[in-house]
Protein backbone atom coordinates (compact mmCIF):
# COMPACT_ATOMS: atom_id res chain seq x y z
CA UNK A 1 0.00 0.00 0.00
CA UNK A 2 2.48 2.32 1.15
CA UNK A 3 4.70 2.09 -2.52
CA UNK A 4 1.65 2.89 -4.36
CA UNK A 5 0.48 5.81 -1.89
CA UNK A 6 4.19 7.06 -2.03
CA UNK A 7 4.41 8.41 -5.79
CA UNK A 8 0.78 10.27 -4.91
CA UNK A 9 2.99 12.40 -1.97
CA UNK A 10 5.90 12.85 -4.04
CA UNK A 11 3.89 14.93 -6.51
CA UNK A 12 1.85 16.88 -3.93
CA UNK A 13 4.65 17.79 -1.52
CA UNK A 14 8.62 17.97 -3.23
CA UNK A 15 11.51 16.49 -2.29
CA UNK A 16 13.91 18.51 0.03
CA UNK A 17 16.54 18.75 -2.42
CA UNK A 18 13.43 20.15 -5.18
CA UNK A 19 12.37 22.93 -2.40
CA UNK A 20 15.94 24.07 -1.70
CA UNK A 21 15.93 24.12 -5.40
CA UNK A 22 12.30 26.24 -5.89
CA UNK A 23 13.35 28.53 -3.14
CA UNK A 24 16.78 29.59 -4.31
CA UNK A 25 15.53 29.92 -7.93
CA UNK A 26 12.74 32.52 -6.29
CA UNK A 27 14.94 34.43 -4.43
CA UNK A 28 17.62 34.79 -7.64
CA UNK A 29 14.67 35.82 -9.78
CA UNK A 30 13.22 38.35 -6.81
CA UNK A 31 16.41 39.72 -5.89
CA UNK A 32 17.82 40.20 -9.69
CA UNK A 33 14.31 40.87 -11.43
CA UNK A 34 11.50 41.46 -9.62
CA UNK A 35 12.65 43.62 -6.74
CA UNK A 36 13.54 45.84 -9.45
CA UNK A 37 10.90 45.80 -11.60
CA UNK A 38 9.01 46.49 -8.97
CA UNK A 39 10.86 49.34 -6.85
CA UNK A 40 10.47 51.46 -10.75
CA UNK A 41 6.56 50.73 -10.68
CA UNK A 42 6.97 52.17 -7.02
CA UNK A 43 8.96 55.14 -8.46
CA UNK A 44 6.10 55.57 -10.64
CA UNK A 45 3.28 55.40 -8.64
CA UNK A 46 5.13 58.46 -6.38
CA UNK A 47 3.52 61.16 -8.71
CA UNK A 48 -0.25 59.14 -9.17
CA UNK A 49 -2.17 58.80 -12.33
CA UNK A 50 -1.79 62.36 -13.04
CA UNK A 51 1.75 62.63 -13.03
CA UNK A 52 2.46 59.33 -15.06
CA UNK A 53 -0.07 60.70 -17.56
CA UNK A 54 1.50 64.01 -17.87
CA UNK A 55 4.87 62.46 -18.50
CA UNK A 56 4.30 59.79 -21.05
CA UNK A 57 1.59 62.85 -22.94
CA UNK A 58 5.08 64.90 -22.87
CA UNK A 59 5.15 65.93 -26.77
CA UNK A 60 9.34 65.01 -26.29
CA UNK A 61 8.29 61.91 -24.25
CA UNK A 62 5.45 60.76 -26.37
CA UNK A 63 7.35 61.21 -29.74
CA UNK A 64 9.95 58.89 -28.19
CA UNK A 65 7.92 56.23 -27.04
CA UNK A 66 6.38 56.27 -30.67
CA UNK A 67 9.19 55.77 -32.28
CA UNK A 68 10.76 53.47 -29.91
CA UNK A 69 7.52 50.94 -30.36
CA UNK A 70 7.27 51.92 -33.95
CA UNK A 71 11.06 50.96 -34.64
CA UNK A 72 11.07 47.92 -32.49
CA UNK A 73 7.54 46.37 -34.13
CA UNK A 74 9.23 47.32 -37.60
CA UNK A 75 12.31 45.39 -36.78
CA UNK A 76 10.71 42.43 -35.17
CA UNK A 77 8.33 41.71 -37.85
CA UNK A 78 11.97 41.76 -40.49
CA UNK A 79 13.53 39.24 -38.08
CA UNK A 80 10.63 37.24 -37.98
CA UNK A 81 10.81 36.85 -41.73
CA UNK A 82 15.17 37.14 -41.86
CA UNK A 83 15.66 35.09 -39.12
CA UNK A 84 13.59 32.32 -40.34
CA UNK A 85 15.01 32.20 -43.56
CA UNK A 86 18.82 32.23 -42.05
CA UNK A 87 17.73 29.30 -39.54
CA UNK A 88 16.44 27.18 -42.60
CA UNK A 89 19.68 28.17 -44.89
CA UNK A 90 22.06 26.91 -42.27
CA UNK A 91 20.05 23.94 -41.16
CA UNK A 92 18.53 22.87 -44.39
CA UNK A 93 21.54 23.89 -47.26
CA UNK A 94 24.52 23.20 -46.14
CA UNK A 95 26.97 25.68 -47.65
CA UNK A 96 31.08 26.07 -47.69
CA UNK A 97 31.74 28.84 -45.09
CA UNK A 98 28.54 27.79 -43.12
CA UNK A 99 30.50 27.01 -40.17
CA UNK A 100 32.13 30.84 -40.57
CA UNK A 101 28.30 32.53 -40.63
CA UNK A 102 27.52 30.67 -37.63
CA UNK A 103 30.46 32.11 -35.53
CA UNK A 104 29.68 35.82 -37.34
CA UNK A 105 25.72 35.41 -36.17
CA UNK A 106 26.52 35.28 -32.19
CA UNK A 107 28.81 38.31 -32.93
CA UNK A 108 25.99 40.71 -31.95
CA UNK A 109 25.50 39.04 -29.03
CA UNK A 110 29.15 39.45 -28.27
CA UNK A 111 29.93 42.61 -29.13
CA UNK A 112 29.45 45.33 -26.33
CA UNK A 113 26.68 47.66 -27.58
CA UNK A 114 28.48 50.81 -27.69
CA UNK A 115 31.33 49.18 -29.40
CA UNK A 116 28.48 48.48 -31.86
CA UNK A 117 27.27 52.09 -32.72
CA UNK A 118 30.99 52.61 -32.74
CA UNK A 119 31.69 50.42 -35.66
CA UNK A 120 28.15 51.48 -37.33
CA UNK A 121 29.03 54.85 -36.87
CA UNK A 122 32.11 54.22 -38.57
CA UNK A 123 30.60 52.66 -41.82
CA UNK A 124 27.38 54.74 -42.09
CA UNK A 125 28.00 57.70 -40.23
CA UNK A 126 29.78 60.83 -42.18
CA UNK A 127 32.45 59.95 -43.98
CA UNK A 128 31.44 56.27 -44.64
CA UNK A 129 33.90 54.31 -46.96
CA UNK A 130 31.06 52.69 -48.44
CA UNK A 131 29.16 56.02 -49.54
CA UNK A 132 26.18 55.67 -47.10
CA UNK A 133 25.47 58.71 -44.24
CA UNK A 134 22.26 57.66 -42.69
CA UNK A 135 23.40 59.91 -39.39
CA UNK A 136 20.62 61.47 -37.34
CA UNK A 137 17.77 59.57 -39.41
CA UNK A 138 15.21 57.04 -38.43
CA UNK A 139 17.07 54.47 -40.86
CA UNK A 140 20.21 55.31 -38.60
CA UNK A 141 18.08 53.77 -35.73
CA UNK A 142 16.78 50.91 -37.51
CA UNK A 143 19.64 49.57 -38.83
CA UNK A 144 21.18 49.90 -35.55
CA UNK A 145 18.40 47.53 -33.80
CA UNK A 146 18.33 45.33 -36.78
CA UNK A 147 22.06 44.43 -35.61
CA UNK A 148 21.63 44.00 -32.50
CA UNK A 149 18.40 41.80 -32.50
CA UNK A 150 19.77 39.61 -35.43
CA UNK A 151 20.50 36.74 -33.80
CA UNK A 152 17.58 36.03 -31.69
CA UNK A 153 15.14 34.21 -34.25
CA UNK A 154 18.07 32.47 -35.62
CA UNK A 155 19.06 31.44 -33.08
CA UNK A 156 15.53 30.11 -31.42
CA UNK A 157 14.43 28.56 -34.97
CA UNK A 158 17.73 27.05 -35.55
CA UNK A 159 17.55 23.77 -33.27
CA UNK A 160 14.18 23.54 -33.78
CA UNK A 161 14.30 22.96 -37.19
CA UNK A 162 17.31 20.84 -36.65
CA UNK A 163 15.34 18.49 -34.83
CA UNK A 164 12.27 18.29 -37.43
CA UNK A 165 11.98 14.97 -38.35
CA UNK A 166 12.80 14.50 -42.54
CA UNK A 167 10.26 11.61 -42.09
CA UNK A 168 7.24 13.97 -41.15
CA UNK A 169 7.84 15.67 -44.28
CA UNK A 170 8.04 12.89 -46.29
CA UNK A 171 4.60 11.48 -44.82
CA UNK A 172 3.03 14.43 -45.64
CA UNK A 173 4.39 14.38 -49.74
CA UNK A 174 2.91 10.82 -49.92
CA UNK A 175 -0.24 11.47 -48.65
CA UNK A 176 -0.30 13.91 -51.45
CA UNK A 177 0.97 17.85 -50.02
CA UNK A 178 2.53 20.12 -52.20
CA UNK A 179 5.93 21.39 -51.01
CA UNK A 180 4.04 24.63 -49.90
CA UNK A 181 1.08 22.52 -47.55
CA UNK A 182 3.61 20.70 -46.23
CA UNK A 183 5.09 24.33 -45.35
CA UNK A 184 2.14 25.45 -44.35
CA UNK A 185 0.88 23.09 -42.44
CA UNK A 186 3.49 20.87 -41.11
CA UNK A 187 6.34 22.81 -40.86
CA UNK A 188 5.28 25.96 -39.68
CA UNK A 189 2.87 24.76 -36.70
CA UNK A 190 6.33 23.11 -35.86
CA UNK A 191 8.32 26.11 -36.01
CA UNK A 192 5.77 28.91 -34.76
CA UNK A 193 6.55 28.54 -30.93
CA UNK A 194 10.21 29.35 -31.39
CA UNK A 195 9.66 32.07 -34.10
CA UNK A 196 7.40 33.60 -31.48
CA UNK A 197 10.07 33.02 -28.69
CA UNK A 198 12.53 34.66 -30.70
CA UNK A 199 10.57 37.34 -32.07
CA UNK A 200 9.56 38.34 -28.09
CA UNK A 201 13.36 38.37 -27.20
CA UNK A 202 13.60 40.51 -30.14
CA UNK A 203 11.34 42.53 -29.40
CA UNK A 204 11.86 43.40 -25.75
CA UNK A 205 15.49 44.35 -27.21
CA UNK A 206 14.51 46.55 -29.37
CA UNK A 207 12.60 48.55 -27.04
CA UNK A 208 15.24 48.75 -24.36
CA UNK A 209 18.31 49.16 -26.96
CA UNK A 210 20.39 52.63 -25.94
CA UNK A 211 24.37 51.74 -26.68
CA UNK A 212 23.81 50.47 -30.25
CA UNK A 213 22.52 53.60 -31.63
CA UNK A 214 22.88 56.29 -29.26
CA UNK A 215 26.24 57.35 -31.87
CA UNK A 216 24.48 57.09 -35.30
CA UNK A 217 20.80 58.05 -34.38
CA UNK A 218 21.81 61.31 -33.35
CA UNK A 219 18.89 61.68 -30.50
CA UNK A 220 17.42 64.67 -32.27
CA UNK A 221 14.46 65.19 -30.29
CA UNK A 222 10.88 64.43 -31.91
CA UNK A 223 12.80 63.09 -34.71
CA UNK A 224 15.07 60.43 -33.35
CA UNK A 225 15.30 60.21 -30.06
CA UNK A 226 14.50 56.75 -28.45
CA UNK A 227 12.60 55.90 -25.11
CA UNK A 228 15.72 54.74 -23.75
CA UNK A 229 17.77 57.97 -24.49
CA UNK A 230 14.79 59.95 -23.17
CA UNK A 231 14.89 58.15 -19.99
CA UNK A 232 19.10 58.82 -19.36
CA UNK A 233 18.17 62.39 -20.19
CA UNK A 234 15.16 62.31 -17.24
CA UNK A 235 17.58 60.91 -14.79
CA UNK A 236 20.67 63.42 -15.86
CA UNK A 237 17.94 66.57 -15.05
CA UNK A 238 17.24 64.65 -11.53
CA UNK A 239 13.68 63.58 -12.37
CA UNK A 240 13.24 60.14 -11.35
CA UNK A 241 9.46 60.19 -11.51
CA UNK A 242 9.34 60.94 -14.96
CA UNK A 243 12.27 58.46 -16.04
CA UNK A 244 10.36 55.67 -14.12
CA UNK A 245 6.91 56.39 -16.16
CA UNK A 246 8.53 55.97 -18.99
CA UNK A 247 10.06 52.66 -17.98
CA UNK A 248 7.11 51.40 -16.70
CA UNK A 249 5.78 52.14 -19.84
CA UNK A 250 8.16 50.00 -21.91
CA UNK A 251 7.62 47.32 -18.79
CA UNK A 252 4.29 47.17 -19.70
CA UNK A 253 4.96 47.45 -23.35
CA UNK A 254 7.07 44.54 -23.53
CA UNK A 255 4.87 42.25 -21.41
CA UNK A 256 1.80 42.57 -23.47
CA UNK A 257 4.02 42.15 -26.38
CA UNK A 258 5.58 38.79 -25.17
CA UNK A 259 2.00 37.74 -24.01
CA UNK A 260 0.52 38.28 -27.26
CA UNK A 261 3.50 36.33 -29.04
CA UNK A 262 2.84 33.67 -26.78
CA UNK A 263 -1.06 33.61 -27.79
CA UNK A 264 -0.42 34.05 -31.37
CA UNK A 265 2.60 30.96 -31.35
CA UNK A 266 0.06 28.19 -29.77
CA UNK A 267 -2.96 29.14 -31.95
CA UNK A 268 0.15 28.31 -35.10
CA UNK A 269 0.02 25.57 -33.37
CA UNK A 270 -3.43 24.50 -33.21
CA UNK A 271 -4.39 25.90 -36.49
CA UNK A 272 -1.90 23.58 -38.53
CA UNK B 1 1.59 -6.67 -61.73
CA UNK B 2 0.89 -3.90 -59.58
CA UNK B 3 4.64 -2.61 -58.66
CA UNK B 4 7.15 -3.68 -61.55
CA UNK B 5 10.72 -2.69 -60.70
CA UNK B 6 13.34 -2.48 -63.57
CA UNK B 7 17.09 -2.57 -63.03
CA UNK B 8 17.42 0.00 -60.75
CA UNK B 9 20.44 1.40 -59.03
CA UNK B 10 21.12 3.32 -56.98
CA UNK B 11 24.40 5.00 -55.24
CA UNK B 12 25.49 6.94 -51.60
CA UNK B 13 28.43 8.58 -52.56
CA UNK B 14 30.88 5.61 -53.53
CA UNK B 15 28.37 3.02 -51.89
CA UNK B 16 26.50 0.65 -53.71
CA UNK B 17 22.84 0.74 -52.25
CA UNK B 18 21.05 -1.06 -55.16
CA UNK B 19 22.72 -2.61 -58.26
CA UNK B 20 20.45 -4.07 -60.98
CA UNK B 21 17.48 -4.52 -59.28
CA UNK B 22 14.49 -6.08 -60.59
CA UNK B 23 11.31 -6.89 -59.05
CA UNK B 24 7.62 -7.74 -59.86
CA UNK B 25 4.92 -7.81 -56.35
CA UNK B 26 1.56 -9.18 -57.49
CA UNK B 27 -1.62 -7.23 -56.66
CA UNK B 28 -2.97 -7.93 -53.75
CA UNK B 29 -0.40 -9.61 -51.87
CA UNK B 30 2.08 -9.00 -49.00
CA UNK B 31 5.50 -9.09 -49.51
CA UNK B 32 8.67 -8.61 -47.37
CA UNK B 33 11.59 -7.41 -48.42
CA UNK B 34 13.85 -9.00 -46.46
CA UNK B 35 17.88 -8.63 -45.50
CA UNK B 36 20.37 -7.53 -43.22
CA UNK B 37 20.50 -3.73 -42.32
CA UNK B 38 22.15 -1.23 -45.35
CA UNK B 39 21.25 -4.43 -48.00
CA UNK B 40 19.42 -1.94 -49.45
CA UNK B 41 15.82 -3.26 -48.81
CA UNK B 42 14.80 0.78 -47.11
CA UNK B 43 16.36 1.93 -50.42
CA UNK B 44 14.46 -0.13 -52.80
CA UNK B 45 11.39 0.73 -50.36
CA UNK B 46 11.70 4.25 -50.56
CA UNK B 47 12.34 4.43 -54.59
CA UNK B 48 9.09 2.46 -54.98
CA UNK B 49 7.22 5.05 -53.03
CA UNK B 50 9.08 8.81 -54.66
CA UNK B 51 10.92 9.33 -51.60
CA UNK B 52 14.22 8.80 -53.11
CA UNK B 53 15.22 8.59 -56.91
CA UNK B 54 16.56 6.17 -59.01
CA UNK B 55 20.16 6.77 -60.42
CA UNK B 56 19.03 4.17 -63.37
CA UNK B 57 16.15 1.93 -63.75
CA UNK B 58 12.23 2.28 -64.29
CA UNK B 59 9.59 1.30 -61.39
CA UNK B 60 5.83 1.61 -62.70
CA UNK B 61 2.82 0.90 -60.58
CA UNK B 62 -0.77 -0.56 -61.22
CA UNK B 63 0.74 -0.56 -65.03
CA UNK B 64 2.03 3.02 -65.22
CA UNK B 65 5.68 4.47 -65.57
CA UNK B 66 6.33 6.09 -61.98
CA UNK B 67 9.99 6.48 -62.83
CA UNK B 68 9.65 10.44 -63.02
CA UNK B 69 6.48 11.04 -60.51
CA UNK B 70 6.86 12.82 -57.84
CA UNK B 71 5.84 11.20 -54.09
CA UNK B 72 2.52 13.37 -53.73
CA UNK B 73 1.01 11.79 -57.45
CA UNK B 74 1.78 7.78 -56.52
CA UNK B 75 -1.31 7.32 -54.57
CA UNK B 76 1.72 5.53 -52.78
CA UNK B 77 0.92 4.66 -48.52
CA UNK B 78 3.79 4.95 -46.80
CA UNK B 79 4.86 3.96 -43.08
CA UNK B 80 7.56 5.08 -41.28
CA UNK B 81 9.29 2.88 -38.72
CA UNK B 82 9.54 5.85 -36.21
CA UNK B 83 6.05 6.60 -37.20
CA UNK B 84 6.03 10.14 -38.77
CA UNK B 85 3.47 11.46 -36.78
CA UNK B 86 1.68 15.01 -37.05
CA UNK B 87 3.02 15.78 -32.98
CA UNK B 88 0.81 19.12 -33.58
CA UNK B 89 -2.33 17.85 -34.63
CA UNK B 90 -4.89 15.19 -32.76
CA UNK B 91 -5.11 11.75 -34.21
CA UNK B 92 -8.26 12.34 -36.14
CA UNK B 93 -6.41 15.26 -37.65
CA UNK B 94 -3.19 12.81 -38.38
CA UNK B 95 -5.85 10.68 -40.67
CA UNK B 96 -7.85 13.25 -42.37
CA UNK B 97 -4.68 15.14 -43.88
CA UNK B 98 -4.34 13.53 -46.90
CA UNK B 99 -8.42 13.86 -47.27
CA UNK B 100 -8.54 17.00 -46.31
CA UNK B 101 -5.48 18.28 -48.52
CA UNK B 102 -7.46 16.39 -51.90
CA UNK B 103 -10.62 18.90 -50.47
CA UNK B 104 -12.93 15.61 -50.01
CA UNK B 105 -16.08 17.37 -48.02
CA UNK B 106 -16.15 17.41 -44.44
CA UNK B 107 -18.82 15.04 -43.88
CA UNK B 108 -17.10 12.10 -45.82
CA UNK B 109 -13.73 13.07 -43.90
CA UNK B 110 -15.57 12.78 -41.22
CA UNK B 111 -16.81 9.16 -42.09
CA UNK B 112 -13.99 8.07 -43.34
CA UNK B 113 -11.76 9.04 -40.36
CA UNK B 114 -14.41 7.22 -37.74
CA UNK B 115 -14.06 4.63 -40.02
CA UNK B 116 -10.56 3.77 -39.89
CA UNK B 117 -10.04 5.00 -36.35
CA UNK B 118 -12.36 1.84 -35.97
CA UNK B 119 -10.24 -0.51 -37.90
CA UNK B 120 -7.10 0.30 -35.73
CA UNK B 121 -9.23 0.04 -32.68
CA UNK B 122 -8.27 4.17 -31.73
CA UNK B 123 -11.71 5.47 -31.64
CA UNK B 124 -11.58 6.50 -28.40
CA UNK B 125 -8.17 8.07 -29.15
CA UNK B 126 -9.35 10.37 -31.59
CA UNK B 127 -8.80 13.78 -30.01
CA UNK B 128 -5.54 12.78 -28.02
CA UNK B 129 -2.30 14.58 -29.54
CA UNK B 130 0.14 11.68 -30.88
CA UNK B 131 2.56 11.80 -27.44
CA UNK B 132 -0.21 10.59 -25.65
CA UNK B 133 -0.52 7.32 -27.71
CA UNK B 134 1.89 4.11 -27.17
CA UNK B 135 4.52 3.26 -29.77
CA UNK B 136 1.89 0.49 -31.22
CA UNK B 137 -0.94 2.69 -31.19
CA UNK B 138 1.29 5.60 -32.63
CA UNK B 139 1.93 3.04 -35.40
CA UNK B 140 -1.24 1.85 -35.74
CA UNK B 141 -2.75 5.64 -36.10
CA UNK B 142 0.49 5.87 -39.07
CA UNK B 143 -1.14 2.74 -40.84
CA UNK B 144 -4.82 4.27 -40.37
CA UNK B 145 -3.45 7.64 -41.95
CA UNK B 146 -1.84 5.77 -44.72
CA UNK B 147 -5.15 3.30 -45.50
CA UNK B 148 -7.32 7.19 -45.57
CA UNK B 149 -6.11 7.96 -48.93
CA UNK B 150 -7.33 4.67 -50.39
CA UNK B 151 -3.58 4.20 -51.62
CA UNK B 152 -3.23 1.04 -54.51
CA UNK B 153 0.07 0.17 -52.57
CA UNK B 154 0.72 0.30 -49.23
CA UNK B 155 4.81 0.54 -48.37
CA UNK B 156 5.62 -0.22 -44.28
CA UNK B 157 9.58 0.66 -43.69
CA UNK B 158 10.26 -1.42 -40.45
CA UNK B 159 7.08 -1.12 -39.37
CA UNK B 160 6.93 -2.95 -35.95
CA UNK B 161 11.21 -1.88 -35.86
CA UNK B 162 10.81 0.40 -32.47
CA UNK B 163 8.76 -1.68 -30.77
CA UNK B 164 9.53 -3.90 -27.80
CA UNK B 165 8.86 -7.85 -28.84
CA UNK B 166 5.09 -8.28 -27.20
CA UNK B 167 3.84 -5.48 -29.05
CA UNK B 168 5.40 -6.37 -32.71
CA UNK B 169 4.26 -9.97 -32.25
CA UNK B 170 0.90 -8.29 -31.78
CA UNK B 171 0.84 -5.38 -34.60
CA UNK B 172 2.09 -8.64 -37.14
CA UNK B 173 -0.67 -10.75 -36.07
CA UNK B 174 -3.18 -8.23 -36.38
CA UNK B 175 -1.22 -6.93 -39.98
CA UNK B 176 -2.14 -10.11 -41.46
CA UNK B 177 -5.46 -10.29 -40.56
CA UNK B 178 -6.38 -6.38 -41.40
CA UNK B 179 -4.25 -7.45 -44.97
CA UNK B 180 -6.89 -10.55 -45.40
CA UNK B 181 -9.73 -8.35 -44.63
CA UNK B 182 -8.67 -5.15 -47.02
CA UNK B 183 -6.34 -6.56 -49.75
CA UNK B 184 -3.92 -3.85 -50.76
CA UNK B 185 -0.80 -4.57 -52.13
CA UNK B 186 1.64 -4.37 -49.43
CA UNK B 187 4.97 -4.11 -49.39
CA UNK B 188 7.11 -4.31 -45.79
CA UNK B 189 10.75 -4.25 -45.61
CA UNK B 190 11.78 -6.49 -42.27
CA UNK B 191 15.53 -7.64 -40.96
CA UNK B 192 13.79 -10.10 -38.57
CA UNK B 193 13.05 -13.20 -40.63
CA UNK B 194 11.00 -14.80 -38.28
CA UNK B 195 8.50 -11.59 -39.17
CA UNK B 196 8.50 -12.35 -42.73
CA UNK B 197 8.52 -15.90 -42.44
CA UNK B 198 5.19 -15.51 -40.69
CA UNK B 199 3.39 -12.59 -42.22
CA UNK B 200 4.35 -12.58 -45.80
CA UNK B 201 2.89 -14.25 -48.95
CA UNK B 202 6.00 -13.58 -51.17
CA UNK B 203 9.51 -12.47 -49.61
CA UNK B 204 11.77 -11.06 -51.39
CA UNK B 205 15.55 -11.46 -49.64
CA UNK B 206 18.02 -8.72 -50.20
CA UNK B 207 21.75 -8.56 -49.39
CA UNK B 208 24.34 -5.86 -50.34
CA UNK B 209 22.26 -3.87 -53.10
CA UNK B 210 20.93 -7.34 -54.94
CA UNK B 211 18.22 -9.89 -55.08
CA UNK B 212 19.25 -12.93 -53.70
CA UNK B 213 16.29 -14.83 -53.90
CA UNK B 214 12.17 -14.37 -54.36
CA UNK B 215 9.74 -16.76 -53.21
CA UNK B 216 6.86 -18.21 -50.69
CA UNK B 217 8.08 -18.77 -47.35
CA UNK B 218 7.65 -21.76 -47.48
CA UNK B 219 10.06 -22.54 -51.46
CA UNK B 220 12.66 -20.36 -49.30
CA UNK B 221 12.92 -22.14 -46.17
CA UNK B 222 12.78 -25.62 -47.99
CA UNK B 223 15.04 -24.16 -51.02
CA UNK B 224 17.18 -21.94 -50.46
CA UNK B 225 19.13 -20.71 -53.84
CA UNK B 226 22.55 -19.86 -51.63
CA UNK B 227 24.24 -20.13 -48.08
CA UNK B 228 23.33 -17.01 -47.25
CA UNK B 229 19.47 -16.96 -47.83
CA UNK B 230 19.68 -20.46 -46.10
CA UNK B 231 21.48 -18.80 -43.10
CA UNK B 232 19.58 -15.42 -43.14
CA UNK B 233 16.13 -17.50 -42.70
CA UNK B 234 17.01 -19.81 -39.85
CA UNK B 235 19.66 -21.48 -37.76
CA UNK B 236 21.90 -23.35 -39.69
CA UNK B 237 24.86 -25.98 -38.60
CA UNK B 238 27.69 -27.84 -40.92
CA UNK B 239 27.71 -31.45 -41.28
CA UNK B 240 30.04 -33.01 -43.83
CA UNK B 241 31.11 -29.92 -45.22
CA UNK B 242 27.14 -28.84 -46.13
CA UNK B 243 25.40 -26.30 -44.52
CA UNK B 244 22.11 -28.33 -42.75
CA UNK B 245 19.63 -26.84 -40.19
CA UNK B 246 19.91 -28.25 -36.51
CA UNK B 247 16.56 -29.68 -36.90
CA UNK B 248 17.09 -31.92 -39.76
CA UNK B 249 20.41 -33.53 -38.24
CA UNK B 250 19.28 -36.99 -35.80
CA UNK B 251 21.36 -38.85 -33.88
CA UNK B 252 21.78 -42.78 -35.32
CA UNK B 253 23.13 -45.76 -34.59
CA UNK B 254 26.36 -46.73 -34.73
CA UNK B 255 28.15 -47.49 -38.31
CA UNK B 256 24.67 -44.89 -39.99
CA UNK B 257 26.58 -41.75 -39.94
CA UNK B 258 29.62 -39.38 -38.68
CA UNK B 259 31.32 -39.76 -35.00
CA UNK B 260 31.88 -37.74 -32.83
CA UNK B 261 31.52 -36.25 -29.28
CA UNK B 262 29.25 -34.17 -27.53
CA UNK B 263 30.78 -30.87 -26.15
CA UNK B 264 27.53 -29.04 -24.46
CA UNK B 265 23.98 -29.23 -23.88
CA UNK B 266 21.84 -26.49 -24.07
CA UNK B 267 18.23 -26.82 -22.78
CA UNK B 268 15.91 -24.11 -24.00
CA UNK B 269 12.05 -24.55 -23.10
CA UNK B 270 11.05 -27.62 -25.08
CA UNK B 271 14.10 -27.75 -27.04
CA UNK B 272 17.73 -29.41 -26.27
CA UNK B 273 20.19 -28.34 -28.12
CA UNK B 274 23.36 -30.21 -28.50
CA UNK B 275 26.51 -29.50 -29.74
CA UNK B 276 28.75 -32.56 -31.45
CA UNK B 277 32.77 -32.56 -32.14
CA UNK B 278 33.61 -34.64 -35.41
CA UNK B 279 36.73 -34.75 -37.05
CA UNK B 280 35.50 -32.27 -39.76
CA UNK B 281 34.90 -29.43 -37.44
CA UNK B 282 31.02 -28.39 -34.88
CA UNK B 283 27.76 -30.15 -35.32
CA UNK B 284 24.50 -29.04 -33.75
CA UNK B 285 21.30 -30.58 -33.55
CA UNK B 286 18.29 -29.84 -31.81
CA UNK B 287 16.10 -32.41 -30.17
CA UNK B 288 12.55 -32.05 -28.54
CA UNK B 289 13.31 -32.47 -24.20
CA UNK B 290 10.89 -35.60 -24.73
CA UNK B 291 13.09 -37.02 -27.18
CA UNK B 292 16.19 -36.08 -25.39
CA UNK B 293 14.82 -38.05 -22.80
CA UNK B 294 13.88 -40.84 -23.63
CA UNK B 295 17.26 -41.53 -25.35
CA UNK B 296 19.34 -40.46 -22.60
CA UNK B 297 22.41 -38.37 -23.55
CA UNK B 298 25.00 -37.04 -21.58
CA UNK B 299 28.45 -34.61 -22.13
CA UNK B 300 31.46 -36.80 -23.40
CA UNK B 301 29.48 -39.10 -25.13
CA UNK B 302 30.40 -40.96 -28.04
CA UNK B 303 27.41 -40.27 -30.72
CA UNK B 304 26.81 -40.84 -34.78
CA UNK B 305 25.00 -37.90 -36.49
CA UNK B 306 23.33 -37.98 -39.67
CA UNK B 307 21.06 -35.60 -41.61
CA UNK B 308 17.17 -36.67 -41.86
CA UNK B 309 15.67 -37.83 -44.96
CA UNK B 310 14.48 -34.86 -47.05
CA UNK B 311 16.39 -32.67 -45.01
CA UNK B 312 17.55 -29.24 -47.06
CA UNK B 313 21.00 -28.26 -47.49
CA UNK B 314 23.57 -26.21 -48.96
CA UNK B 315 27.73 -26.36 -50.11
CA UNK B 316 29.16 -25.17 -46.93
CA UNK B 317 30.62 -21.70 -48.37
CA UNK B 318 33.58 -21.92 -45.79
CA UNK B 319 34.56 -19.05 -43.72
CA UNK B 320 32.94 -16.23 -45.40
CA UNK B 321 29.14 -17.58 -44.68
CA UNK B 322 31.00 -17.85 -41.30
CA UNK B 323 30.85 -14.15 -40.47
CA UNK B 324 26.95 -13.75 -42.36
CA UNK B 325 25.38 -16.30 -40.13
CA UNK B 326 23.30 -14.50 -37.95
CA UNK B 327 24.09 -14.80 -34.43
CA UNK B 328 22.26 -17.46 -31.90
Amino acid sequence: MTAVAAPARNRRRPSTPARVGLGVGVLWFSVLALLPLVAVVVETSSAGWAGFLATITDAQTAAALRLTVTQALGVTAVNVVMGTLIAWVLVRDPFPGRRAVEVLIDIPFALPTIVAGLVLLSLYGPGSPLGIDVAATEAAVTLALLFVTLPFVVRTVQPVLAELDADVEQAAASLGASPLTILRRIVAPALAPAVAAGAALSFARALSEYGALVLLSGNLPMRTEVASVRILSYLESGDQTSAAAVATLLLAVSLLAIVALELIGRAAVRRG
Amino acid sequence: MSIEVRSVSKQFGDFHALDDVSVSLPTGQLTALLGPSGGGKSTLLRIIAGLEDADAGTVEIEGRDATRLPAQQRNVGFVFQHYAAFKHMSVAKNVAFGLEIRKVAKEEVRARVDELLRLVHLEQFADRRPSQLSGGQRQRMALARALAVRPSVLLLDEPFGALDAQVRKELREWLRHLHDEFPVTTVFVTHDQEEALEVADEIVVINAGRVEQVGSPDSLYDAPASAFVMSFLGPVTTLDGALVRPHDVELVAPGHGTGGRVARITRIGFEVRVEVRTAAGRTDLTLTRSAARARGIAVGEQVEVALVAGATSVPAPGAVARELLPAR
